[in-house]
């Protein structure tokens, strides 16, 4: 009878996960469906549920029509820079936060906290002439450097570098190491998960950011992935096998990002959480 | 006590706030003596961008110093990056761009010294070339050319063929309002289909090309608020009769009107002359099942011709080579060849009239059930009535079509609805 009973309990629960999972991969595999197939049968009754043969040709007019190789090289390229360096940045300034004693650390602190209260909107114009009065219009330096300093970020890495013991500091300096070193080699490896989560976060920000390349770049040789996809939507007419391939070409790279390091994400997120 | 302690930090925030969007420069009036050399930049969207570039040629041959650069973005997107640039007093802006003629009044009104006055520089002289409906669309109240006409949407009632002749109704015989619901009843009884769809809470359009075939819009001469006229109680009351009917397929924004078009959902769908493009391209294989008749009249009067759509060229003042774009400008606009060419190849229906005599237009459309359907769009251009569109367009867009939802949905009185709609719209444009 228990037996039978925790059965149907498990029936219950799978069939639960099931309804899902299909609630969450339907959109995608959709999306993979739609890159597949010319735009005119993605308005079937009854809808393809099955890949078409058409993937090539949406590529090869994605290419024509975007130049989809440079649009991606270009958010490839300034997805990973700014992970890059807004990562250190992001590590640095936590640690900085979190273990050293300086006058006004928490009002600081408090201040950068404040920043991430601010609409874009409220910014968006007098960054905008900033760049402009630096000429750095249509650069990928007007798309990386404004949000290098993450606000999150630093946040995120703070709380984490809280956990670090004072004393294992202290042992390297006692030892002679120099601030530099502690923090490049025994900082940073005891925060693997913590680093691995905000460079996710941080490329999934910069990977997704619309706005503000939208508004800075001005030549389609320039554009980022969202941007470019953008412009597709058309008043009248959208393609949507393009739009689709497209749509998925942008969202493989974070799905993959995400897979391999999820395990770090996750650990990283709920670091701090919970202190000793 | 915490929060004093912070208090000078948030205020030293704010004041940094505030004098970062007061801060005041010079302003951008580096007009270089104007020279037709150099190069100029245009923001266009879709095969609307598209066509820019195709004339780019046969501009080079007149003018070859003046190097072209068309940007294709999404249409929202081109408002986004001029609003910013507009607010950044020009920075970043191209020489010229496209903006959809209802958009206008709106940027023309927020920013009044943002764009290059076309009358000023000689446009006035093309005025007769142009139908009055979309001169009107491109003026500024004063009677100036802020904007330079290119693409009209004349409009029609798109219908299936093969459901029409299964109900045995003869579309000829469809010649007012009334007639289009009884022909509809006789569709839905027969076929089960209905009549045409309209995003009831969203969408606007078909009221509005019921106000503009009646000559009137959401405003008057004054650009107050008047939608409670005879005409919009008559316009709405169709709408809430097909309703009543059952004969309005509520659908959800453009994507469901296409769907709703290309899986035969309805019969019919009232709408400007691009969406030739939209049907041909989403439903190949229903050739010859499409073909258009003029919008149906109201018995107590006005025509059969309204507007949808619509775009023109405007040059920002911040462009420092005013010469070169409004050469660019004068030319695609007023050279019939090129004109012709948006048309041909990515169906962007002209409002210079003269491309009308070209024989294209004479041409029957296989896809289109063998009629003459873009003749008989030309043919209604220079009858459409113009109307008066303002700044609060697109508020006012809104507001009928929640007085829309309430009368259809909820079943309110139509008086009732626009005359609330009426009272909040000028309210909230005072």
């Amino acid at each position: 009878m228990r037996n039978q009973y925790s059965l149907l309990n498990k029936i219950v629960i799978y069939s639960f996960l099931l309804i899902g999972v299909i609630i969450s991969i339907g959109p995608f595999y959709w999306m993979f469906i739609g890159a597949t197939h010319p735009s005119g049968e993605i308005f079937n009754i009854p809808p393809q549920l099955l890949p078409g043969d058409y993937l090539v040709e949406n590529f090869i007019s994605l290419q024509e029509s975007l130049g989809m190789l440079k649009i991606i090289w270009n958010s490839l390229f300034i997805a990973l820079t700014f992970t890059v360096l807004s990562t250190l940045i992001s590590a640095a300034a936590g640690y900085a936060f979190a273990k050293f004693q300086f006058k006004g650390r928490d009002k600081i602190f408090f201040m950068l906290l404040l920043t991430i209260m601010i609409p874009y909107q409220v910014t968006l114009i007098p960054l905008f002439e900033l760049m402009v009065s630096l000429e750095w219009l249509n650069t990928y330096s007007a798309v990386i450097l404004p949000n290098l300093a993450f606000p999150f970020g630093i946040y995120l890495m703070r709380q984490n570098m809280k956990s670090i013991p004072d004393s294992l500091i202290e042992a390297a300096r006692i030892d002679g190491a120099g601030e530099f070193r502690i923090f490049f080699t025994i900082v940073l490896a005891t925060m693997r998960p913590a680093l691995a989560a905000v460079a996710i976060f941080l490329f999934m920000f910069q990977w997704n950011n619309f706005i503000w390349p939208l508004v800075i770049l001005n030549s389609s040789e320039m554009f980022t992935l969202p941007v470019a996809l953008s412009s597709l939507i058309g008043m009248a007419r959208v393609d949507y096998g393009q739009l689709m391939l497209g749509a998925t070409l942008s969202t493989l790279p974070i799905m993959i990002f995400f897979l391999i390091l999820q395990k770090q994400f996750i650990s990283g997120i709920l670091g701090g959480s919970v202190k000793e | 006590m915490k929060k004093v302690k912070h208090l000078p930090f948030i205020i030293g925030i704010l004041s940094c706030l505030i004098l970062a969007s007061c801060s005041s420069g010079k302003n951008g009036s580096n007009n270089v003596e104007g020279k037709t050399a150099g190069e100029i930049t245009i923001w266009g969207w879709d095969v609307a961008a598209d066509t820019l570039e195709l004339a780019t040629e046969k501009f080079n041959e007149r003018y070859p110093d003046i190097k072209v650069k068309v940007e294709n973005f999404n249409s929202d997107d081109v408002y986004e990056k001029l609003t910013v640039g507009l607010a950044a007093r020009g920075s970043g802006l191209p020489d010229v761009l496209l903006m959809e003629d209802e958009r206008i009044p709106s940027y023309t009104n927020q920013f009044p010294k943002g764009f290059v006055n076309l009358s000023k520089l000689g446009y006035d002289k093309y005025e007769e070339r142009f139908s009055p409906s979309k001169v009107k669309s491109v003026k500024n109240d004063k009677g100036e050319f802020i904007a330079a006409p290119w693409d009209v949407g004349p409009a029609g009632v798109f219908y299936r063929v093969d459901y029409f002749e299964e109900a045995g109704v003869d579309p000829d015989s469809i010649k007012t309002w009334e007639d289009y619901i009884e022909a509809g009843k006789k569709i839905k009884k027969i076929t089960g289909t209905k009549l045409l769809p309209i995003d009831i809470s969203k969408y606007d359009g078909v009221f509005h090309m019921m106000l503009q075939q009646q000559g009137v819009s959401y405003f008057n001469e004054k650009g107050e608020a008047a939608i409670t006229s005879d005409e919009a109680i008559r316009a709405m009351s169709v709408i809430r009769d097909l309703y009543k009917n059952d004969l309005v397929a509520n659908i959800d924004g453009w994507d469901g009107i296409v769907t709703a078009t290309v899986n035969g959902k309805v019969a019919s769908v009232p709408y400007g002359v691009w969406y030739t493009g939209t049907i041909k391209d989403q439903a190949p294989d229903q050739k010859g099942k499409w073909d258009v008749f003029y919008l149906p009249k109201f018995k107590e009067g006005g025509t059969r011709y309204a507007n949808v759509g619509g775009s023109s060229l405007l040059i920002p003042s911040s462009t420092n080579n005013k010469e070169a774009a409004y050469s660019f400008v004068e030319f695609f606009t007023t050279d019939v060849e090129t004109q012709m060419l948006g048309f041909k190849k990515y169906g962007l229906f002209p409002s210079l009239l003269k491309t009308y005599d070209d024989p294209f237009f004479n041409e029957e459309s296989d896809y289109f059930n063998n009629s003459k359907i873009f003749q008989m769009f030309a043919e209604s251009v220079p009858e459409v009535p113009p109307i008066t569109i303002t700044k609060d367009f697109a508020r006012a867009s809104r507001t009928v079509s929640n007085a829309q939802a309430a009368v259809l949905l909820e079943g309110e009185s139509v008086e009732r609805e626009l005359d609330q709609a009426e009272e909040k719209l000028e309210n909230e444009i005072k």
